[in-house]
């Protein structure tokens, strides 16, 4: 932390050198909200890019009694709310997707239990598809709160809202996300039912 | 319990007592919406920080290089056309003089001396008028006066603009 800070006034005095530190240690924070804003690698990758670059750039702006990640993840979220709103992205998955917008992963078969952990996969890979549904500033919400474990008080900071609005819109994402999750497990439990009946009936 | 205070404390987080968690598990067989609130909450919270490829510090030193490198060229070439333009509009605007001044340059450099001796005058004027006016104001009232009516005007100048600047650098946050 304390080094952190003394990067932080060497690179606003000018040192490159400072500010790759700050990169290095920041970029997964940063390329993972862009990853989950955008749900494309490469997307996420210049998203992350132009993050750092804008921070350089305002670098004389940042208010030092604040946390140097809050700031880097505000500035994140801004370009990815303003990125999906000015192009509505349509592919959203975890890890790679098919043509046809299915999520294909293969089960780690050195798990202890394979099969579970396929599940959870199919559950984590259901769940990204559901949150593209969500509006660009309330999915960006739901990252900062379930990813970074941020308080409603620091996604207001983050995203220039009252504690509030930050409120009501995590509430109102969680009930989407439920009620899209129940309605596709109403005919998932269905076909599951279905497929163990006999072709006779 | 009907369902209502269940899902506020789903969605709250509430940390619940063995006889809540006992209520809420109960209601959790028979209520398949608050049981997608968990299952998607605890879905949310099992997935992992997504990973940039290798080298992302060194790409953005690359990225940071070529930005800085375009920067220089525009400002350069902004530089230029400032520049260029100004003296086009200069130029554009001496043009009816410049060719006055080539026809009759003596009549002109008449005319500039005769301008720059009226300046001077003028402002000798100025200067003597000045001293008339403070000679009559110090006989009119006591140097003590002159000390309270300025004090005065700082003191009401020094309000205003603190006013002007807490209505004006006052941040408020923006709503949904």
């Amino acid at each position: 932390m304390n080094d952190e800070l003394a990067w932080v006034a060497q690179a606003q005095q000018g040192s490159d050198e400072a500010f790759t530190r700050l990169v290095e240690s920041h970029q997964t924070h940063v390329y993972n909200l862009c990853y989950r804003m955008l749900g494309e690698p490469e997307s996420a990758e210049d998203a992350a890019q132009e993050t750092f670059l804008r921070a350089y750039q305002n670098l004389h702006r940042y208010d030092s009694s604040r946390s140097f990640v809050t700031w880097l993840l505000s500035i994140a979220a801004h370009y990815c709310i303003d990125r999906l709103r000015r192009k509505k992205l349509s592919v959203f998955s975890m890890d790679e997707e098919r043509e046809d917008g299915t999520v294909f992963e293969i089960a780690d078969p050195a798990s202890p239990d394979p099969e579970a952990e396929s599940t959870k996969r199919e559950e984590r890979d259901r769940l990204h598809r559901l949150l593209r549904d969500l509006d660009e500033t309330d999915r960006a919400a739901v990252i900062m709160r379930y990813w970074y474990d941020y308080s409603e008080i620091e996604i207001a900071e983050s995203l220039q809202l009252t504690v509030s609005a930050v409120k009501s819109r995590l509430h109102r994402s969680r009930r989407a996300l439920a009620g899209m999750w129940q309605e596709e497990e109403t005919p998932l439990a269905q076909t599951e039912r279905r497929r163990h009946e006999s072709p006779a009936f | 319990m009907n369902h209502q205070p269940f899902e506020t404390w789903l969605l709250n987080e509430v940390a619940l007592d063995a006889q809540q968690q006992r209520e809420l598990d109960s209601h959790l067989r028979s209520c398949a919406y608050c049981a997608a609130l968990v299952k998607t909450a605890r879905v949310l919270r099992s997935v992992k920080l997504a990973v940039p490829a290798p080298g992302f510090a060194t790409r953005f030193q690359a990225r940071l290089a070529a930005e800085k490198t375009a920067e220089r060229r525009r400002r350069i070439l902004g530089s230029i056309f400032f520049a260029l333009g100004g003296m086009l509009l200069l130029g554009w605007l001496a043009s009816p003089y410049l060719a006055g001044f080539f026809q009759s340059p003596a009549s002109w450099i008449a005319a500039l001396v005769e301008m720059a001796v009226f300046i001077l005058t003028t402002l000798q004027a100025s200067v003597e008028a000045g001293k008339v006016i403070l000679d009559v104001l110090g006989r009119l009232l006591p140097p003590f006066g002159w000390m309270v009516i300025v004090s005065g005007v700082a003191g009401i100048s020094l309000l205003w603009s603190v006013s002007i600047w807490r209505f004006a650098f006052r941040s408020v946050p923006q709503g949904v």
